[in-house]
């Protein structure tokens, strides 16, 4: 049953854009890259949040990691953005195992704090750094790419198919990702992270470090958080702090996790799904016309959030979906 | 033979309260040892710095040879240290078998094998067939005997129960006493249970330690305690002390 539902989803992930691309409403595409780039990020920030119950606010700090280290690999060096991923994610995963170190001795909401306080001093560092373009930031050049093989392999698409590829690029990156993540559920690091979460004295007293592992989750979803900004860099060509930086990176995410189902592998993925195309027929409908720039649709989309939350707080993938479906079936039969 | 583990001259203060004052004892390997005093006695704070969740304030703890006075708890567990919890500490959203598979992974890396152990512990305490009940779930009873069989899957050495018996059955209570015999017996593992319902550890321990006020006030075999002037009198007070 999961399996089939496996293969359908898979399919349609694969197919969904190419009746867009024939249309030429690419516009379509480009929300299904964000989708999947929400749904990238919110199975990352899952091991921390959902597994390890760590409430980190500030993992957008590895994502700018991630997009400034690809940006000055390709742009000093010379490097592609593929080969730059594996550096920038070891590089996000490194960078937050040195800060998350310390900040274990927090616990709860002192945790979650530090977080936020993490992002607030990489902020004026972004802004005031010139190696890294300062406030400018870095700007990627699109080197002249012949063909569809040339282009999937230096992640650079350009023109008519720009959004086609980004989004193919995302929907890879995304099954890696969901792939390496359902490992690590079903790993001793899978149950370690969910005993601290249970109980961090309990699991301490079977032998579990619990800053240890903490350290070990949270680098794990910078990992995640630094690939997606590669992909993002080299989709928005350019990384500067204000755009890199911004809250959205985690909030968003955190969001689509809380609302598909917080500590499910599939929950993010569901949440972002519901989300990213709420607030994207949001703004283009209420943010337009008469009612436009007054933030309805910004009020609106909040309320469907809090309306979701307040009546499924453990999220819709907590449902009891696999009883109704068996109930379904039962009454066509 | 040496003690498998030695408190020596241990003191613990909280501000101006002394919870434990220059507690000295010694487990030898395969007794099961009760610790007992009345409410406030000092008992779990000894038990919360011999797993190393305190750090006494003076004195020296040795385990298995080694000084473990400042070892953290996880380290202390991998000696061969584990220990049960007075208000119950299962992995709620865990189900049984995963609670007891984190115990195992201590000493294996392979889950196969990790579960496993976990099904053959369960069986031990009588779980079986709560496998994939969220251990939230669980009777108190069965909470207890999953901590137990938790603690189990570390493969220790030395077993502290902490209040494992108290707020069951009399039914319940029976069985949980059966259990740590057969843990004694089957498993050769050395217990130390701290109770203060007398008639559960006067039967049970091979050895019998009261602390009063933070103060070791005894340590001998079930039928010298009872009979103790002092331990009568920090449990029953004065008059019946006199009598």
């Amino acid at each position: 049953m999961a399996r089939i539902a496996l293969i359908i989803g898979a399919l349609a992930a694969i197919l969904y854009p190419i009746p867009l691309q024939l249309q030429g409403t690419t516009y379509y595409q480009t929300v299904g890259f964000l989708v999947l780039l929400t749904a990238m990020l919110g199975v990352g920030w899952n091991v921390i949040g959902g597994w390890a119950g760590q409430f980190d606010f500030g993992p957008q700090v590895f994502f700018a990691v991630g997009a400034y280290t690809s940006a000055l690999l390709y742009v000093k060096l010379g490097v592609d953005a593929w080969l730059g991923l594996p550096v920038a994610a070891a590089a996000a995963a490194l960078i937050c195992a040195v800060l998350t170190y310390p900040l274990t001795r927090l616990r709860g909401h002192y945790f979650a704090i530090s977080t936020v306080a993490i992002w607030m001093i990489a902020q004026p560092i972004g802004a005031t750094w010139d190696y890294i373009g300062a406030a400018q930031g870095l700007f990627i050049p699109v080197k002249p790419r012949s063909g569809v093989v040339t282009s999937a392999l230096s992640l650079q698409f350009a023109g008519r198919t720009k959004a086609l590829g980004y989004y193919y690029a995302a929907l890879a990156l995304f099954a890696v990702t969901l792939a390496l993540m359902a490992w690590v559920e079903r790993s001793k690091l899978g149950f370690y992270f969910r005993a601290i979460r249970d109980d961090q004295e309990a699991a301490e007293g079977i032998g579990i470090d619990s800053r240890l592992y903490k350290v070990i989750a949270r680098s794990i979803t910078a990992a995640v958080f630094g690939a997606a900004g590669v992909l993002y860099a080299f989709w928005a060509l350019s990384v500067f702090p204000e755009q890199v930086l911004e809250l959205n990176w985690s909030t968003l995410p955190i969001m689509a996790t809380v609302v598909g189902g917080i500590g499910r592998l599939w929950g993010p993925l569901l949440g972002a799904i519901i989300l990213i195309p709420i607030s994207q027929i949001m703004s283009t409908t209420l943010g337009t016309g008469p009612l436009a720039g007054r933030g309805i649709d910004l009020i609106v989309y909040g309320l469907i959030i809090v309306v979701i939350a307040a009546f499924r707080p453990t999220g819709l993938l907590s449902l009891p979906w696999s009883h109704w479906f068996r109930r379904g079936r039962a009454a066509t039969a | 033979m040496a003690p498998l583990l030695q408190v020596e001259a241990s003191s613990k203060r909280f501000g101006g309260l002394l919870a434990n004052r220059d507690v000295s004892l010694a487990i030898e390997p395969g007794e099961i040892v009760g610790l007992i005093g009345p409410n406030g006695a000092g008992k779990t704070t000894l038990f919360n710095c011999i797993t190393g969740y305190m750090h006494p304030d003076e004195g020296r703890i040795v385990f298995d040879a080694g000084d473990i006075t400042h070892t953290r708890p996880e380290r202390i567990c991998r000696l061969g240290v584990a220990r049960t919890w007075q208000v119950v500490r299962a992995f709620g959203r865990m189900t049984a078998l995963e609670n007891v598979v984190c115990g195992a992974l201590q000493r294996t890396n392979r889950i196969a094998e990790a579960r496993a152990r976990a099904r053959e512990l369960l069986d031990f305490t009588d779980l079986r067939g709560r496998d994939d009940a969220p251990a939230a779930t669980l009777t108190l009873a069965d909470k207890k005997r999953l901590e137990i069989a938790r603690a189990l899957a570390t493969q220790p050495k030395l077993l502290l129960l902490d209040e494992a018996m108290s707020g069951l059955t009399p039914m319940e209570t029976a069985a949980a006493v059966q259990l740590v015999r057969r843990i004694h017996a089957e498993l050769n593992v050395t217990i130390c249970v701290v109770e203060h319902v007398m008639e559960v550890v006067m039967p049970l321990s091979h050895r019998v330690i009261v602390l009063d006020y933070g103060v070791k006030i005894a340590d001998g075999t079930p039928e010298a305690i009872v009979r103790d002037e002092q331990v009568i009198r920090a449990y029953l007070g004065e008059r019946r002390a006199a009598r």
